[in-house]
């Protein structure tokens, strides 16, 4: 066993980093199941203290906050039939007739021991594969690495979006932003307008509080004037534990939603409600009595659940050894680690092998910690479903400014913040998926950066991103990300035209 | 004319005028005389090529009555609602670096609870006033986050 196994073991399993990943799960258990609350507003909430924590201690924080997160939303789902977050959308199907029988409790066991198993298979596949990967990775030259990131981008517009074009142009958006500042090759100052805080550019956590928070502010206006979430069928939770016939009746399920959690997880863009429902789907398809689902079968919570965890292990191999982040969650983490000076890629396990093993065990622990603390705490924490939001929004609403502000500093940011939120609700308004731009902003300097270099060093000649095996191999998986997208749109168009027609 | 052809109409209007305003900004970025590089001009027309593309892309989903798509992204909040809310951080913004956080803080919150429909005084104002405290004192004594106190610094 290599001594950065030892190490990273040994690292993730100090106290203060346990503290952490436990403090993690406790937030991110109570963020989750919050309607209107999604994971990446939680991790806006904590992304203050990562500034002053140890980069292994921040990590194990964040990473602890989003195993958890994703448990949290089946909690609502299940209890209110409303999703604490996208991925528990396919839970509340059966979780929520569950819950309406009175078999609350069972549920939420369910939906937990599913969410571990999840999570657990998706630790030994980001143990097993992500060293190799990143060994792989480790031959990928200049053009290599710019098709690769240019392919993240296209499969992320493809996956994030309702219109190809919406989503493409979301991206290329992100990548003008990215051009603000120097230019990353000469140091020229680009569009700063004389401006000395636009010099190190727009940093990508003010882009991502104000895109994603100020909208969500704005979602739960909507809220207060319906009236709000009711509390219904919060306070009566019977037997949480699974029994052993329950357990038997979950093997299948379980294990289809981890797989393809799993391998979900892995492609940039497809994340947590796309792995949930095709493995409710698939697992509906293999079942001997696929006509209880949706009726309250134990099934049905199964594979969804297992399937949102076993995305967060998957999530991170390309985050880890690509340095390409599969969702919001993923793009903060990489930059937690730029923050501390920490470079995701595949020279993380070269060069910071130790530190490489240590996010991989913190997410070990989380996934435990998730399980014990979600278990215990289950009947202390749905009284979280009642606090006002009235008091809940203003205190993010405040921690936004907080956040934003400690970046560097300065009240320039809170700005730039404001002003990013307002570019986030132009976008709602206009049906356009923000997230593409914030990947954009994470990926658009690597993009850059790949593509003059490998021009600069074949003296301008394009045929060197087609020379490469690894590079065309890459164009090719891009170009028919670009296809199947514009197909599959035409195809949902021709679909809702048949029944007018 | 549907309201999703009218929104990518304007959108499409309004990404148009920026990419002539980017493509000019690009125009004009100094050039460096080294053999066999790229200048840093360079990304950004690659960048203002794309944009143009599919501004006109969605300038013609815009017009055009082929692509009829219904759906329509509402942002489902009373319009008064939405804009007190805005005016109110607008006001916050501009009042946050002369105050500092605390005296700027209370009042901001106070107004957002009262939009989120809380209409009782008394846990408006001390919601407001003990949040922000609270808030401040643990970021700027417990993680070291410098916030200014602004008028209150000589009392906090």
């Amino acid at each position: 066993m290599s001594p950065d196994v030892i190490d990273g073991f040994l690292q993730a399993t100090q106290l203060s980093t346990i503290i952490a990943v436990a403090s993690g799960c406790l937030i991110g258990l109570i963020i989750g199941m919050i309607p209107g609350l999604t994971i990446s507003t939680g991790i806006i909430i904590v992304l203050p203290l990562t500034f002053v924590l140890e980069a292994d201690i921040s990590i194990a924080l964040l990473l602890g906050l989003y195993v958890s997160g994703m448990t949290g939303g089946s909690f609502s789902a299940i209890l209110l039939n409303i999703p604490g977050t996208p991925s528990a959308s396919a839970t509340a199907m059966d979780g929520h007739p569950m819950a309406l029988n009175g078999e609350g409790g069972r549920a939420l066991g369910i939906a937990i021991t599913a969410s571990f198993v999840g999570g657990f298979f998706s630790f030994l596949c980001l143990y097993f594969i992500a060293p190799l990967l990143a060994e792989i990775a480790l031959k990928f030259q200049s053009p290599d690495l710019f098709s690769l990131v240019f392919f993240g981008l296209t499969i992320i517009c493809s996956f994030a979006a309702k219109s190809l074009v919406k989503g493409l142009l979301s991206a290329v958006i992100g990548l003008a932003i990215v051009t603000i500042g120097q230019d990353p090759m000469m140091g020229t100052a680009r569009f700063t307008f004389g401006e000395l805080n636009l010099i190190a550019g727009i940093h990508f956590l003010t882009a991502l509080i104000g895109l994603f928070a100020i909208p969500q502010l704005v979602d739960n206006f909507a809220d207060i004037v319906k009236g709000g979430v009711k509390e219904k069928s919060a306070a009566r939770i019977s037997r949480v534990f699974p029994k052993l016939s329950d357990l038997k009746l979950m093997r299948l399920p379980m294990a289809i939603g981890a797989s393809i959690g799993s391998f979900l997880g892995i492609l940039p863009g497809a994340g947590g409600p796309i792995a949930a429902f095709i493995s409710y789907d698939y697992a509906k398809k293999l079942s001997k009595s696929p006509d209880e689902y949706g009726k309250g079968s134990p099934q049905g919570i199964a594979a969804p659940e297992s399937a949102n965890n076993a995305v967060t292990g998957g999530a991170l191999i390309p985050m880890m050894t690509l340095g390409i982040p599969g969702d919001p969650v993923t793009a903060i983490l990489i930059g937690a680690l730029l923050i501390h000076g920490l470079a995701p890629g595949p020279l993380l396990f070269v060069e910071n092998g130790e530190f490489a093993y240590g996010l991989i065990f913190s997410f070990f622990w989380a996934n435990i910690f998730n399980l014990i603390i979600a278990f215990i705490g289950l009947r202390f924490l749905v009284k979280v479903l009642v606090v006002p939001k009235a008091l809940l929004m203003p205190t993010i609403a405040i921690l936004c400014v907080i956040g934003s502000y400690a970046l560097r500093n300065n009240f320039f940011d809170v700005y730039m913040m404001f002003g990013f939120g307002l570019l986030g609700l132009a976008m709602r308004w206009l049906d356009m998926p923000v997230v593409p731009l914030l990947l954009a902003m994470v990926l658009g300097r690597q993009l850059e950066e790949h593509l003059r270099i490998s021009l600069i060093a074949s003296k301008n000649d394009v045929s060197v991103f087609f020379t490469s095996p690894f590079s065309l191999f890459f164009l090719c998986l891009a170009a028919a990300s670009i296809f199947w997208s514009f197909w599959a749109e035409h195809k949902s168009k021709q679909k809702k035209r048949a029944p007018s027609g | 004319m549907n309201n999703m052809r009218t929104r990518n109409l304007i959108a499409g209007i309004i990404l148009l005028s920026l990419c002539a305003v980017y493509a000019y900004l690009t125009a004009n970025l100094p050039t460096r005389n080294i053999e066999n590089t790229t200048q840093p001009s360079f990304f950004p027309w690659v960048i203002t090529f794309c944009l143009t593309g599919l501004s006109l892309s969605l300038l013609i989903q815009g017009i055009l009555p082929v692509f009829n798509s219904k759906e329509s992204a509402v942002i489902d909040v009373p319009v008064k609602r939405l804009l007190s809310g805005l005016a109110l951080s607008l006001i916050y913004l501009i009042a946050l670096p002369i105050l500092g956080f605390i005296a700027s803080n209370i009042p901001f919150f106070a107004g957002l609870m009262y939009l989120y429909g809380e209409r009782r005084p008394v846990w408006i104002f001390g919601g407001s006033a003990l949040t922000s405290l609270v808030v401040f004192e643990l970021f700027r004594e417990v993680f070291q986050i410098r916030l200014p106190a602004g008028i209150l610094e000589g009392l906090i």
